[in-house]
């Protein structure tokens, strides 16, 4: 909602600077968007009369001008084609600036010399879009400032509006609050009006009237439609709205005062003489102001005359019967319409005007009649003419709501310690009137312009607003005591957060919808009725919910990696979505996915740690590291080769036998097409699985007393055997004296004989009871060794 | 071994590990190891010896020898030196030998932080799903179809009544119809809303709160919230509490903090007015309380609802949203 502090002024006297009048209203729940300085930096541009006019040597459509700014003559040279000898206009003079930051200089054009220019209504930021140079009365002093002149001075308020405060769409309902926190009184204009009668020259017919509660129509005859008298023009102007002809203007500048949105009809453009509002018919077309042909719903509510809809009721008017210049009897409509009504027809339309956007939120059903009476008066003075009849059509009479406020009830609501004569005297402010009632009770009428009003807690709100949200105190509650429930999903989810960058990750967060391809990409199935799709997506790239979290954090890699990155790794915990079928809630997965590539110890020195590269072995690295910080045990993996956007498959994450997730390197091609052109790995644990699952007993065992025995063996092994079931045999033959034992070394080549390899391993001997001798440990030891060599076909490496 | 080899080899290696700077290093080198050094002076003893003990104290001082050598050179390049003897000391400027570090977004770093200064004032956490019903979305919280209110929040919508949640609040009609007062309990989580532009991205991370016992007043809102905002940005923080609108509180309010860009005096975040807006709040409205079965007669209680990505801007002076979501590790890293 805009308005400008001259005109606001006219309804009230506030005596408030515009900073003081802003933060007022800002504290009243009127929040102030924006304060504009409007006719500023005007300095240098002045009224000129245009003494001659002669063709450009040279151009065409230029003109070179003799020009008298009031000082003396300039020579101007202008492009315009109204350009005229004898016309006032607006001259902007060397020095000035206009408002886009347009400096005026000393010019030639096609050689000949400018000193100013002539300005248009677009150029002094007036209009949106002008044809032509501005052309201002002939009665304006050349030499003047043009602010002066024409009142540009003034300050442009901008309040964004809630969607509660529908009394506030309107230059006196913004004054009604001012009136209300300054102590001002509220003037509103005089109006005479129309007189009402029951008959009129022309018919109104209400079909339903849930839809269309009140209609008041006026018959105007004889109008002469032309542009508008300045003043008006201007403060639609100074609004942001575009002067069309003097009798919309009038429309739309009452509908800016009032909060009312009026209609006129070229009475004769319409078939019958007469309109109803009644709901469009399937398949009826009307062709709106806007120039578009739009198809008509059933349900949509429409003002019809004998062949058809000549409006859509609270939205748009029809091209067919709009005023024209060769209008000559108007028919003024001032109407009431139920908002949700206006609303859907608003929306299926796809068509928001400042007519539906009122009664979206609600226009005071008793401020119908005298809205159209201050329309028929401007409309009398202005453009002439006289009323041939006027109609109210409504089916009662409206009041406003009586409600019951109980003072102590307020008071406990807000903390205050508010008198019910202090609740009474705030609320008269803004026009509502409290009786006491029964009980202590007061018993409020709310006018009718406040139909947001409709319960004890809105009143309550009222008084808290009039108070004053900054002089209502602070206190800490006084409650009960009670545990507070921790929701454990959570804290696993922190704590697997935790693990990722204490391993020296980075978390990243990525949006939760993705691209539908996202499946193909990683090369899993493209399954339709696993996505979540969206109905109204911004875009193709973000129309589904993801069903994995790597490809967001590929994305993130290739990112990182475009901007010389050497390394990344880059983790997320967050959600995937399944669908479970149409309209029901789809699964939603928690998981921790990660992504790593390039050099593996990147962010810390390259003096110290080299530049070497990650591998499989990062990837299976951080996945033990994980599993070990969520205090779970891992089994050994195993090799999936379905993982499809693995390399080859990826080594199949369990723990206690449940498959928790994977881990592996990506296969290049699914890289490729995320713009990777590197090896990555990456890990995808299901968090949610994870979380059901036993995780490893943590009970104390003592510190051991004697010393271990360390013993180094080289076994020759075939090739393909794993580790793991080198390991498995370890442990099966060294009994209860073997400790742990660890890989160290893994050799094939020299001195090893193809197919084979040699790996090294230091076993770790201790006794509970005493120190362990030579001859135990030997014992030990070709426990096994055999094993090795009876299960696996391994044998001591000989040096 | 001899025992004068044993004393030369104690009186050494203290004499080295005295070794303050590179002259002293090189007077080291000339007093043991030099050409008239103690340890050649114990080979030039040699003869001195009866001809059966000779081969075996050989050998202890070429050991020696060999020992005093290689502490000798740990020791210089220790100090930095590259074998010559005019070596620095050890350049303490060099990087040390430190692993990478991860680190936090900063979304999860101020929610976390958010959610630990409810928690200590007794605020449980729950958590809701991304994907809600119009009726936990809207209609629970006193927005019914075609209410205008429904055009501040710009939704998606997977079918005609299942749709990704514009807000947290869901959380709280799902705890008030599971459960009796007294609750206090925040609603950390993602949201989203159709709306991308270089002020808003269409999902983002809200905290919502809510508190409800049998007398709970505005003053109480005002003052749980000011405490949040001061432990959040700074004691001193200016607070501003204006009247705005929700469907599912009355009376509603706005809490704006001073600007922490300009300090109040106006600037470009602020638009010129000194302030910044940073949580919206109110009492809950009886018909949310009348939707899970609650009195509004026996109970009251407020709401709140922040913008994580917002108050991340404000504490670490982000200036574009778009970064929360680009995961580049020079903005991760900052965290």
């Amino acid at each position: 909602m805009k308005f400008t502090l001259s005109w606001l002024r006219e309804y009230v006297d506030h005596g408030l600077s515009a900073d003081r009048l802003a933060a007022g209203l800002t504290m009243a729940g009127l929040e102030v968007d924006s304060v504009e300085e409007l006719g500023a930096g005007l300095d240098q541009v002045v009224i000129a009369r245009v003494e001659a006019v002669e063709p450009h040597p040279s151009a065409d459509r230029l003109h070179v001008c003799r020009v008298n700014d009031g000082e003396g003559e300039l020579q101007i040279v202008c492009g315009a084609a109204n350009v005229r000898p004898g016309m006032n206009a607006v001259l902007a003079r060397i020095g000035a600036e206009l408002p886009g930051g347009f400096r005026i200089k000393k010019a030639k054009l096609r050689g000949v010399e400018s000193f100013g220019m002539l300005c248009s209504e677009a150029e002094l930021g007036l209009a949106e879009e002008a044809r032509g140079i501005m052309e201002v009365e002939d009665a304006l002093v050349p030499g003047v400032p043009v602010a002066e002149a024409l009142g540009l001075a003034d300050t442009m308020i901008e309040v964004d509006l809630t969607p509660n405060r529908a009394d506030c769409a309107s230059v006196i309902g913004i004054a009604r609050e001012v009136a209300a926190f300054s102590g001002a009184e509220l003037k509103r204009p005089a109006v005479r009006g129309p007189r009402f009668a029951d008959q009129a020259p022309f018919s109104v017919g209400i079909d339903d009237y849930g839809l269309c509660p009140r209609y008041c129509g006026c018959l105007i005859r004889g109008v002469k439609v032309g542009p508008s008298p300045w003043w008006l023009a201007k403060r639609l102007l100074s609004v942001g709205l575009r002067p069309i002809n003097n009798v919309v203007d009038i429309t739309n500048y009452v509908m800016l005062e009032q909060g009312q949105p009026l209609h006129a009809f070229d009475f004769a453009r319409i078939e019958g003489g007469g309109v109803v509002a009644r709901p469009a018919r399937e398949g009826e077309k009307i062709v709106t102001l806007d120039g578009r042909e739009r198809e008509l719903s059933a349900g949509m509510l429409v003002i019809a005359d004998s062949r058809g809809p000549v409006a859509v009721a609270g939205v748009m008017g029809g091209e067919g019967s709009q005023v024209s210049e060769n209008t000559v009897d108007i028919l003024l409509e001032s109407a009431c319409f139920s908002p949700v009504s206006v609303r859907r027809t608003a929306r299926n339309l796809n068509l928001a005007t400042d007519s539906s956007y009122r009664f979206e939120r609600g226009v005071d059903p008793g401020n119908t009649a005298a809205a159209l009476s201050r329309a028929v008066d401007l409309i009398l003075e202005i453009c002439g003419g006289r009323v041939d009849g006027a109609l109210d059509v409504k089916e009662g009479e409206f009041r406003g709501a009586s409600l019951r406020l109980r003072p102590e009830r307020c008071n406990r609501l807000l903390g205050t310690a508010l008198s019910p004569d202090d609740i009474a005297g705030m609320l008269a402010a803004i026009g509502m009137e409290c009786r006491t009632a029964a009980g202590g009770a007061l018993e409020v009428t709310v006018p009718t312009f406040r139909i947001d009003i409709e319960r004890e807690v809105d009143l309550i709100e009222e008084v808290a607003r009039l108070v004053g949200y900054d002089r209502i105190g602070e206190t800490l509650p006084k409650v009960t005591l009670a545990p507070a429930r921790e929701s454990g999903e959570r804290l696993f989810r922190l704590k697997a957060a935790r693990a990722m960058v204490a391993a020296g990750f980075l978390e990243a967060v990525n949006y939760s919808f993705v691209s539908p391809d996202h499946r193909e990409k990683l090369g899993l199935e493209a399954d339709d009725g696993l996505m979540v799709r969206l109905l109204n997506p911004l875009a193709e790239e973000q129309s589904v919910m993801r069903t994995s979290l790597l490809p967001g954090l590929l994305a993130n890699l290739a990112h990182n990696l475009n901007r010389q990155s050497e390394g990344v790794r880059l983790f997320e915990v967050g959600k995937v979505f399944f669908s479970r079928g149409p309209d029901v809630q789809p699964d939603e997965n928690t998981r921790m996915a990660a992504v790593m590539a390039g050099r593996r110890t990147d962010g810390a020195p390259v003096l110290h740690y080299g530049r070497e590269q990650m591998d499989f072995f990062d990837a299976s690295g951080a996945v033990e590291w994980f599993l070990d910080f969520m205090g779970y045990e891992a089994d050994a993996p195993e090799w999936d080769s379905s993982v499809p956007f693995g390399r080859g498959g990826a080594a199949a994450v369990r723990v206690n036998g449940v498959r928790a997730g994977s881990c592996g390197g990506f296969d290049p091609e699914v890289l490729r097409r995320f713009g990777i052109k590197q090896p990555a790995w990456f890990l995808d644990i299901d968090l949610d699985l994870l979380m059901g699952v036993k995780k490893k007993e943590r009970s104390f065992r003592p510190l051991p007393k004697f010393p271990a025995v360390f013993r180094d063996i080289a076994v020759i092994l075939p090739q393909q055997t794993p580790a793991a079931a080198l390991m498995d045999a370890v442990a099966k033959g060294g009994g209860g004296l073997l400790e742990r034992a660890e890989i160290f070394d893994v050799f094939t080549g020299r001195n090893v004989e193809p197919g084979k390899k040699s790996v090294a391993v230091r076993l770790v001997f201790r006794s509970g009871n005493s120190t362990l001798k030579d001859k135990q440990v030997n014992r030990a030891l070709d426990g096994i060794l055999k094993v090795i060599s009876a299960e696996l076909g391994g044998k001591l490496r000989e040096s | 071994m001899d025992e004068a080899i044993e004393s030369l080899r104690k009186e050494a290696l203290a004499a080295l590990e005295a070794c303050r700077d590179p002259a002293a290093l090189s007077e080291f080198r000339v007093a043991y190891l030099g050409r008239n050094g103690a340890v050649k002076g114990l080979l030039g003893r040699l003869s001195e010896l009866p001809p059966e003990e000779r081969p075996a104290f050989g050998r202890d001082a070429n050991l020696l020898k060999r020992e005093l050598e290689e502490a000798f050179a740990a020791r210089e390049k220790e100090m930095g030196g590259s074998g010559g003897g005019d070596a620095d000391a050890v350049d303490i400027t060099i990087p040390g030998r430190r692993l990478p570090r991860g680190h936090f977004h900063p979304v999860s770093l101020v929610m976390d932080e958010i959610c630990g200064t409810f928690s200590a004032m007794g605020f449980e956490i729950a958590e809701g799903p991304d994907v809600e019903t119009d009726f936990y979305n809207f209609e629970a919280l006193n927005i019914p179809a075609h209410h205008p209110a429904r055009d501040m929040h710009d939704t998606f919508y997977v079918s005609e009544s299942i749709l990704l949640r514009t807000h947290t609040s869901p959380m709280q009609v799902r705890a008030m119809e599971e459960r009796k007062p007294p609750l206090r309990m925040i609603a950390p989580g993602k949201v989203y809303r159709c709306d991308s532009d270089v002020t808003h991205t269409p999902m983002f991370h809200q905290v919502e709160g809510f508190l409800v016992d049998e007398s709970v007043s505005f003053a109480d809102l005002k003052g749980v919230l000011s405490l949040f905002i001061t432990r959040t940005f700074s004691p001193d923080t200016p607070i501003r509490f204006r009247p705005s609108f929700f469907p599912f509180t009355e009376p509603s309010a706005e809490v704006d903090i001073g600007c922490v860009i300009c300090g109040g005096g106006g600037c470009r975040v602020c638009k010129q007015t000194g302030w910044l807006e940073i949580l919206g709040a109110g009492m809950i409205d009886p018909e949310v309380f009348r939707s899970v079965g609650y009195d509004p007669e026996e109970v009251s209680g407020f709401a709140f609802g922040l913008g994580v990505e917002r108050i991340a801007m404000l504490k670490y002076g982000i200036n574009d949203l778009r970064l929360f979501y680009e995961n580049d590790r020079r903005f991760i890293e900052q965290f």
